[in-house]
């Protein structure tokens, strides 16, 4: 199955296009989607380069377990230097597209240069066909996949599309399949859009093989079950990932009022119970038993009659809780605006909850904002600036490249407002009463973000004895304790690093069940699938060295401890509201500190983050970067 | 028989997938027995399978009479001795039931798997379910009288 | 009978079947409960 599975390398510049098998070696060393992604970032794009330049690179990747009938097996990982951030741009997305690009008999692709004219990419077969593109250009999201499966004529075509956002180089664009599924972080829609290249699409027929059919299909099965009889599992099949508002909001870990509150008072409404007014019942990715996402329809109000899907809990925080909408609706017809336009819903929810506060505060006004009064709750305003954020208009414009640019040109101090890490929006919770949390978006290798680690698992009330047997040291049960949290944030980043390769979904791993599959069960899957042996600790490995060639990216890139941070409310401002378990809760500088140098040292860097020389030994990163491929 | 209920379907497409590898040791959804058809843009899925049929007209114009039905079963099964892969069967079937693998240019058609189907225990919304034509019956008639009853207890109510 | 976490002492507790409102009996923190299964329970918000 392994072996004789290809990558593209595909110049838009020239229209030159090379195929070539993906060493077993380097299997051996990154397994395939985000972990061989990785590794050709570092390798192949030079230093400091402007990553809206032709010699940026989009990194497309399958996981080395895609195709496979358990735990969500289609995810595809996709990356490039991010032109929102300039560290490391990575994002994964579900759907059914990486699969089919597998059928389509590859697992990755490279593409450079520009084009002269709007293209698309057909990867059909063995073949990858620079398709002329300039009819689909100004097409949203969902006509784009439309047009060109009637363009190809068949309708089991998968694309990955931008939209507006991405065609107006909007620098967190996203990139979008299906009706829902989005790469939605650090911008890989704009990287698109810089090389006039509108969608890839993929179809294929070509069979995957796997070493150990029968024993591999039973053990997928008791891969499900295992994953759907978690209580967590069965939670999410019924309401999405918007259960996890019913938990944060309620004890008072969610960012309200872009970072004013930590709890949305009287926010009945966003219950995820209520999807039930809406949805005509739930929808899963390729392979995937737990079903997480709603088909919504919306029959009335000024954007009805409207099909959509989703939402996240995500969007939930960033058209609910952080601009003070406190409607089901608005939820529902924001999450349907940027996924129209390819926008990502947590940059666009981030930057817009903070030009509130800003208005609130009087530091931007009327004259700034076009008109338009920004006030909290304010859900036609919301549309509104979603739809000027990806076309540029007037304060869209001001917005859309992201907050380290809008903060140069408001400044009056507006910096002290954003909630945002190395140039990158944060989720919509409220990290102040959970160290972990807080440490994780921190150090996070692509800017503010939950899901390179998302140490939840101390939210449980578990005893300390099965936090030390999981993470194979001491954790502190407690989880406003800073004890022992490095060591959680470690472990997760190996373990999703690992998964995102895998091509899996991280929901169905330790994310937020402790009984879910994780590394003895990845082990057993890849052997099954590819022959490959790999125990936990070789695991765990693969998951290091893929994580450190992250941080050498972003080391090469000038990134340091100093980016390793979090935005100063986080020691300033106590959590004012909330259940006493989250009340007036501030993070301890010194003790973060503390947790930071721990961390370092668990991923064998020194006290300034950077790798040591036993580490890179260690890792077989020793060599200077070279183009293996 | 293998009941589908397009309501429960998630579009999942586990059940193509596994279909192929327990058949054809490979996973290609092209060589799945079942294929869940879709409306992406107005979130229906359909799942599409051999309905086994009592009258089967792949029976009737197969050419070889290659195929029989199961006793055991009731699935109707194709007899590779005798099947000359003309794909009559193919052409005149109303569901789409039958396939053909194009490497090996076999004819492929759902065969109940001898009675424990695959496809059924990787769908876990119960979109598929493996019944006796009875239990069926039964289960849509109850179905169908709970939502009447709701009906009638709405009604005692408001009188 | 389906087990709940309180969400401020983290300590569970049992709640009877189709039960909508109930305080943790540890710290009386009462909560809203929904199901998303007819037999597992899960806290919706305060009640």
């Amino acid at each position: 199955m392994v072996v004789n599975r290809k990558i593209a390398y595909i110049n838009l510049s020239t229209g030159k296009i090379t195929q070539k098998i993906v060493p077993k070696t380097l299997r051996t060393l990154y397994l395939g989607g985000r972990g061989i992604n990785m590794y050709l970032l570092y390798n192949h794009l030079s230093p400091k380069i402007d990553p809206l330049s032709q010699n940026n690179i989009l990194f497309v990747g399958a996981g080395l377990l895609g195709g496979i009938p358990c735990l969500g097996s289609g995810r595809c990982d996709i990356a490039a230097k991010s032109p929102l951030t300039g560290a490391v741009g990575d994002s994964n997305i579900g759907g059914f597209f990486a699969p089919e690009l597998r059928f389509a008999g590859f697992d990755h692709l490279a593409i450079t240069g520009k084009a002269e004219e709007p293209v698309y990419l057909l990867v059909r077969n063995g073949q990858v066909h620079i398709r002329e593109a300039t009819h689909l250009w100004r097409k949203d999201t969902f006509e784009t996949q439309t047009i060109i499966r009637e363009d190809e004529d068949d309708e089991d075509i998968k694309s990955l599309v931008i939209g507006a956002a991405g065609e107006n180089l909007v620098r967190f664009a996203n990139v979008r399949t299906g009706r829902k599924n989005s790469a939605g972080r650090t911008g890989l829609g704009c990287v698109m859009g810089s090389k006039n290249l509108k969608a890839i699409a993929a179809r294929g027929t070509n069979p995957l093989e796997f070493s150990h059919p029968d024993d591999l299909l039973e053990y997928c099965r008791q891969m499900n079950d295992m994953i759907t009889s978690t209580r967590w599992a069965k939670a999410q099949s019924r309401w999405g990932t918007m259960i996890i508002y019913s938990n944060t909001n309620t004890a008072g870990l969610i960012r309200t009022r872009n970072f004013q509150l930590n709890q949305l008072e009287k926010g009945q409404d966003l219950e995820p119970e209520n999807i039930d007014r809406y949805s005509i019942g739930t929808s899963g990715c390729y392979g995937c038993a737990v079903h997480c996402r709603h088909r919504y329809i919306l029959k009335s109000g000024s954007f009805a009659p409207l099909y959509g899907e989703g939402p996240e809990y995500t969007s939930l925080g960033a058209f609910g809780t952080m601009v003070d909408c406190r409607k089901m609706e608005t939820i529902l017809v924001a999450n349907h605006l940027v996924n129209k336009y390819g926008l990502d819903t947590l940059e666009t929810g981030g930057l817009i909850a903070w030009a509130m506060e800003l208005y609130e505060k009087g530091i931007i006004d009327n004259n700034m904002t076009d008109g338009l009064k920004l006030e909290w709750g304010n859900e036609e305003v919301l549309y509104e600036l979603i739809r000027k954020i990806a076309y540029r208009e007037g304060f869209g414009d001001k917005l859309a490249n992201g907050f380290r640019e809008a903060i140069d040109k408001i400044g009056k101090g507006s910096e002290y407002y954003a909630i945002q890490i190395k140039g990158m929006s944060n989720l919509h919770s409220d990290e102040r009463p959970t160290p972990s949390f807080a440490l994780g978006i921190a150090t996070s290798t692509r800017g503010a973000d939950h899901l390179r680690s998302r140490p939840a698992i101390d939210m449980y009330g578990l005893p300390a004895d099965l936090l030390k047997e999981i993470y194979g040291g001491p954790v502190a049960a407690d989880y406003n304790s800073y004890d022992g949290k490095s060591r959680m944030v470690w472990w997760q980043e190996l373990l999703y690093a690992v998964t995102d390769s895998l091509g899996i979904c991280k929901f169905q791993t330790v994310f937020c069940a402790v009984h879910a599959p994780q590394w003895k069960e990845f082990s057993r899957l890849i052997q099954l699938a590819t022959d490959f042996k790999f125990s936990k600790d070789q695991l765990m490995q693969i998951g290091e060295r893929i994580y450190t060639t992250e941080r050498l990216f972003n080391l090469r890139e000038g990134f340091s401890r100093k980016d390793d941070d979090l935005p100063k409310r986080y020691f300033k401002e106590p959590t004012p509201i909330g259940l006493p378990v989250a009340r007036n809760k501030v993070i301890d500088r010194e003790k973060f500190s503390e947790m930071l140098d721990e961390y370092y040292k668990l991923h064998g860097w020194d006290s300034m983050g950077v790798p040591t020389t036993k580490t890179l030994k260690k890792l077989a990163l020793t060599k200077k970067p070279t183009n293996l491929l | 028989m293998l009941a589908i209920d397009p309501e429960k379907c998630t579009g999942c497409r586990l059940c193509e997938t596994a279909c192929s590898i327990h058949h054809e040791k490979t996973c290609s959804p092209e060589r799945a027995r079942i294929r869940v058809t879709k409306w992406e843009n107005e979130g229906i899925y359909i799942p599409m399978v051999c309905q086994q049929c009592d009258i089967p007209i792949c029976e009737t114009v197969c050419p070889m009479q290659a195929l029989r039905r199961d006793t055991k079963t009731g699935a109707l099964i194709i007899d590779y001795k005798l099947c000359v892969g003309c794909k009559l069967c193919m052409q005149f079937c109303p569901f789409g039931g039958i396939g053909v693998n194009e490497e090996t240019s076999k004819i492929i058609k759902c065969d109940l798997c001898s009675g424990d189907p695959v496809c059924v225990k990787f769908c876990k919304p119960e979109a598929l379910q493996y019944l006796q034509v009875i239990a069926l019956n039964l289960k849509k008639r109850k179905a169908a009288a709970e939502k009447f009853s709701k009906y009638l207890k709405q009604m005692l109510t408001a009188l | 009978m389906s087990e709940v976490r309180c969400l401020n002492c983290l300590k569970r507790f049992l709640v009877p079947l189709k039960t909508e409102v109930m305080a943790c009996p540890y710290c009386k923190t009462k909560y809203r409960i929904s199901w998303p299964t007819p037999n597992q329970a899960k806290v919706r918000g305060l009640a």
